[in-house]
């Protein structure tokens, strides 16, 4: 099957495209981290996946940076990460999509649409690159963090939630002598009530989907199924999430 | 009816279990050895508090249909509430509890989830929060009949108590006492004055009956004399050293909130008082080791966090010998005139603290410092407060610049964990310490 | 001309004297008849001047951090007065702070609203202290209150509120964006009266010569409407207001009330009485809510923003039942929480966009 539309999603910390076939299936796909020149990094992306396709198609960008892409239809993460995860499920119902500056809620309608949707305010505690520093502070690292989370025999309680104030705490209690898999635990069931905060108004006992980077931390998913008492479900290819929304935003009708 | 009345006052008669609040306090200040602990050994009289207060929260729990209930603000003219009978209960006093017991992260998560803001003060998040989910440190509150508010300490508990109203579907009475630049006006006091005698007729018709005013009467004598002898005990700190601490104040400040202008509550005091001086007479103090600096606080309790900083700063010798947020209770006596009940409740409780204008709080905190030879202040930058906060930093200012007074702002929240950082403030107060040399 | 030179120019060629005002309620009628020029301090948006914000804390509202570095570094030196109205704790506060420890040294007058109106005495309070105002007001003017110039600046405060009514109700109607809108009705916050109504009547006549940028209508409630970025970013996503409830615009645009006036005191008391409902003078919470759902209705508002300062209490208790309201209507709602700074931030500009996405204005339904 050959390509019908380009994705773009430019976030904080990835650069995402991806090309998809007329089923709406990714036929190809690229992910880097983000570079400071945006414009070069996309247009060098979208080109490779452009010519592995081998002639012009529409382009739709989304992320932070979904204004820089010439060209391109921009639409928000919100919408597009409902319709990536939409398409790729096939059910309404929550999303929540942990990004690296952001995290949303987003409620799904019936036919794919975004019916509501909230977002973390201000403050950065909660989102991906939060975590990425804290845990790299802690030298855990994104494979094991799942295990050592799952393996601690209770979670330490870590009560604050602006970052600086929560980095400042956490090391405070490795220099206390607390167990690391238990603040491990513990802070991923601070940030994961946080994210529950957000899905407020989305009662019932579905299944939750996930998407974004931090899909990928399996301490995450776990905290965030306990905090809303539901099960959580990633998205196959949760970073991709956004990019596929927004190619499926331009494909042509089928 | 009559057996509930009958098991309210036998609750009310009982004891029970502790005072959630109080144990914990206990707790933690068990959890050292006597020789550890920096302070000296808790009064006797505590056990008379926690009697009295457990009593009363214990019969709360049996006042629905009992008698008629009231939830009140902490600054409401409660008299004639109290000499028509109501069982009274102060939210802000039930989140102060929630505060110690540090709950109030999981009971603000709860009301956030219905739209309320993490900015609005703590104590409305606790208490609606303990609502919706049900979580009480003292078991349950009764049910109100009726809601009686003042906006002499803020304008949040109208916000507030506007939400309960509809949550309860109860009357709601408002006292709106004009901000005092200065002296109020006449017709200030009189408005005040105007709102007192509605909610008298709201309240007569909730609670069934005529507010008798010889019996109000009696009801502000109490109120007056209560407020007179916490004054009273507040004042025994002036002594070197002081007997206690003004964190034992913040306590023992329970009755003189919750159950002023009854005789239980003005017998409390009268004993706590023998107590207090007569360690003044012994030239006993409320820290074990030599009291080296003596220190003003402002602004409400660190609820969750009172004990750590206070145990920090007795360890190194500071004792906070009185509090503006103490005093406050005590400064009622001078204008309740029991002859005139409700004319002089417009003017005291018009007047209060809160309701006043800077110049006033930097006369007051500058007044106490000298009374009570203090050195240093620590001013609590309170994100819950505005009213108590807005001007610290120019109050810092003159004490530090004009008056000499040492004086650290410290930034928390008076019930939410969430915006502490145990570490930073440490090092706060330790450099705050190592300025005195 | 901007505000600094016309106050100076209003000096100057009209010999009136100027108050600085801040938010919200307060009889503009009295400083009309006594010929002085009121100039609203709502802020100002941006960074404050100087740094005298520091002297309150950050979390209190920017509204009134930055209005006390604006008055200390010496923004309002060109006015005669501050006028205090009793909005909420923080400026009730900041009408001590400034005058008595420093910011602001002529005179500072406090308009002491009460709270709850329609309840027995409020209307007796209020009248007292519009008549203690006058007379604070009459010494800043130099002059006395005539009945007779009150009673003209009343009518004409009245026909102004006609014609914002008028704008703000054929608002689909009106070849304006927002921005233009809001700069237009925003420069009654300083402009002398007659010449606001000037610039209101010719926008009126433009009334049904084309439309707004947007197709999506929009229900805005909140403070003010800062930054104005915020009001670009709707229109540019395809969206528009449609009906406002800003504490600064449509909650102070009194509607009827055009008898004769036989005692103007008790006209002006009838002004306060028939004013929208507005939670910093603690109105009835379920008639706000029953007027917004009136707004939304008649506008045929698809989305309702919530657009107020972080940290300001009263707007942001009435947020859940805001949330309540409109979930029962199936409108969607969008909560935004800003500083008055001069940029929104990529994350407000990403919700902004996502909810006109969401009601179909410009990503349209998947």
């Amino acid at each position: 099957m050959s390509a019908v539309a380009i994705g773009v999603d430019v976030g904080s910390t990835t650069c995402k495209v991806v090309a998809i076939d007329a089923a709406g299936a990714i036929v190809a796909r690229r992910l880097e981290p983000a570079e400071p020149r945006i414009e070069r990094q996309v247009e060098r992306l979208v080109g490779e996946v452009r010519s592995a396709a081998g002639r012009d198609l529409p382009v739709a960008a989304t992320g932070y940076g979904r204004k820089r892409v010439p060209g391109a239809r921009a639409l928000t993460e919100i919408t597009c990460h409902a319709r990536g995860a939409f398409a790729r499920t096939g059910r309404p119902g929550l999303l929540v999509d942990m990004g690296g500056q952001d995290t949303k809620a987003i409620r799904i309608g019936p036919a794919g649409e975004v019916v509501d949707f909230a977002m973390n305010d201000k403050c950065a505690a909660g989102t991906g690159r939060f975590l990425e520093v804290i845990l790299g502070r802690l030298r855990v690292s994104l494979e094991g963090v799942a295990g050592l989370a799952a393996g601690a025999a209770r979670a330490v309680p870590v009560s604050s939630t602006c970052t600086v104030f929560a980095e400042s705490e956490v090391i405070s209690l490795v220099a206390g002598d607390e167990p690391l898999d238990g603040i491990v635990k513990g802070l991923h069931a601070a940030l994961a009530s946080r994210v529950a905060a957000l899905a407020r108004g989305a009662a019932g006992a579905d299944e939750v989907l996930m998407s974004g980077g931090v899909a990928l931390n399996g301490a995450m998913v776990a905290a965030l199924r306990d905090a809303l008492g539901r099960p959580v479900r990633v998205v196959p290819e949760p970073q991709l999430v956004g990019a596929l929304g927004a190619a499926l935003s331009v494909a042509p009708a089928r | 009816m009559i057996l509930r009345r009958a098991r309210y006052e036998l609750a009310a008669r009982a004891g029970g279990p502790f005072l959630a609040a109080l144990d914990d306090w206990r707790r933690r200040h068990r959890r050292r050895s006597a020789r550890e602990s920096p302070f000296a050994p808790p009064l006797e009289s505590l056990r008379a508090l926690k009697a009295l207060m457990t009593t009363h929260y214990l019969s709360g729990r049996y006042a629905d249909g009992a008698v008629p209930v009231a939830w009140v603000t902490s600054g409401f003219p409660v008299e004639p509430l109290r000499t028509l009978g109501f069982h009274t209960v102060y939210p802000e006093n039930h989140g102060a509890m929630c505060g110690v017991q540090r709950i109030v992260p999981a009971l603000s998560d709860a009301i956030e989830a219905e739209g309320y803001s993490r900015d609005l003060c703590s104590y409305v998040r606790a208490d609606l929060g303990s609502l919706v989910t049900g979580r009480s440190p003292a078991g349950r509150l009764p049910r109100p009949d009726l809601l009686a508010c003042c906006t002499n300490i803020c304008q949040t508990v109208l916000y507030w108590y506007r939400d309960l109203a509809r949550r309860f579907g109860v009357p709601l009475v408002l006292v709106d006492t004009p901000f005092v630049y200065g002296e109020a006006t006449p017709h200030q006091l009189r408005y005040v004055e105007d709102q007192l005698e509605e909610a008298i007729a709201v309240a007569e018709r909730v609670a069934r009956r005529r507010l008798d005013r010889a019996a109000l009467r009696e009801t502000a004598r109490l109120a007056r004399d209560g407020s007179r002898l916490w004054g009273e005990c507040l004042a025994t700190a002036k002594a070197r050293p002081a007997p206690w601490t003004g964190v034992d104040g913040f306590f023992h400040l329970a009755p003189i909130v919750a159950l002023r202008g009854t005789e239980a509550c003005n017998a409390y005091y009268r004993l706590l008082l023998d107590e207090l001086r007569d360690r003044v007479a012994r030239g006993v103090g409320g820290l074990r080791g030599e009291e080296r600096h003596r220190l003003v606080w402002d602004n409400l309790p660190i609820w969750y966090a009172t004990r750590e900083i206070a145990t920090l700063l007795a360890s190194r010798g500071f004792n906070f010998v009185c509090t503006t947020y103490t005093n406050a209770w005590a400064e009622a006596a001078a204008r309740i005139d029991p002859d005139d009940p409700v004319r002089s409740s417009a003017d005291c409780y018009t007047h209060v603290l809160l309701n006043r204008d800077l110049p006033s709080k930097l006369a007051l905190v500058a007044g106490l410092a000298r009374e009570y030879g203090a050195d240093g202040a620590v001013l609590h930058s309170d994100r819950s407060c505005k009213p108590y906060s807005i001007g610290q930093v120019d109050l810092k200012a003159r004490l530090a610049g004009d008056l000499g007074i040492r004086t650290l702002l410290l930034e928390a929240d008076h019930g939410d964990p969430r915006a502490w950082a145990s570490e930073l403030a440490a090092n706060r107060l330790g450099a705050f310490m190592e300025s005195f040399g | 001309m901007t505000r600094e030179p016309y106050i100076r120019r209003q000096r100057t060629e009209h010999g009136r004297r100027a108050v600085a005002v801040l938010p919200v309620h307060y009889p503009k009628e009295l400083l009309t008849a006594l010929d002085l020029l009121a100039v609203e301090v709502w802020g100002p948006p941006g960074a404050p001047r100087g740094d005298a914000a520091g002297r309150i804390q950050t979390y209190v509202c920017a509204v009134v951090r930055n209005a006390l570095a604006f008055l200390a570094s010496g923004g309002a030196d060109c006015v005669d007065a501050v006028l205090f109205p009793h909005t909420c704790d923080s400026i009730q506060q900041l009408a001590t702070l400034a005058p008595d420890f420093g910011g602001w040294g002529k005179p500072a007058l406090t308009f002491l609203h009460p709270k709850g109106p329609g309840r027995p005495g409020v209307r007796r309070f209020l009248s007292e202290e519009l008549r203690g105002l006058a007379a604070k007001l009459e010494a800043v003017a130099g002059r006395p209150l005539e009945p007779e110039r009150l009673a003209a600046a009343i009518r004409l405060h009245r026909e102004i509120d006609l014609h914002r009514a008028a704008l703000l109700d054929g608002r689909a109607a009106l070849p304006l964006d927002d921005p233009g809108l809001y700069a237009l009705l925003r420069r009654g916050e300083w402009l002398w009266p007659e010449d606001h109504l000037a610039e209101l009547r010719a926008a009126r006549a433009r009334l049904g010569t084309g439309g707004p940028p947007g197709r999506v209508p929009i229900l805005v409630t909140g403070y003010v409407p800062e930054p104005i970025a915020t009001l670009e970013t709707l229109n540019g996503a395809g969206a528009f207001v449609a009906a406002d409830d800003y504490a600064a615009i449509g909650r102070r645009v009194v509607r009827g009330g055009d008898g004769p006036i036989a005692d103007p005191w008790e006209a002006l008391l009838d002004r306060d009485a028939a004013a929208p409902p507005c939670p910093t003078r603690a109105t009835d919470q379920a008639a706000r809510m029953r007027h917004l759902e009136a707004l939304a209705a008649r506008s045929g508002a698809r989305g309702v923003v919530v657009h107020v300062v972080k940290f300001c209490e009263p707007e942001l208790f009435d947020v859940p039942a805001i949330r309540r309201t409109f979930a029962a209507r199936g409108l969607p709602i969008l909560v935004l929480e800003g500083e008055l700074e001069r940029q929104l931030s990529g994350q407000t500009v990403t919700r902004i966009e996502a909810f006109a996405e969401l009601l179909g204005a410009a990503g349209g339904a998947a």
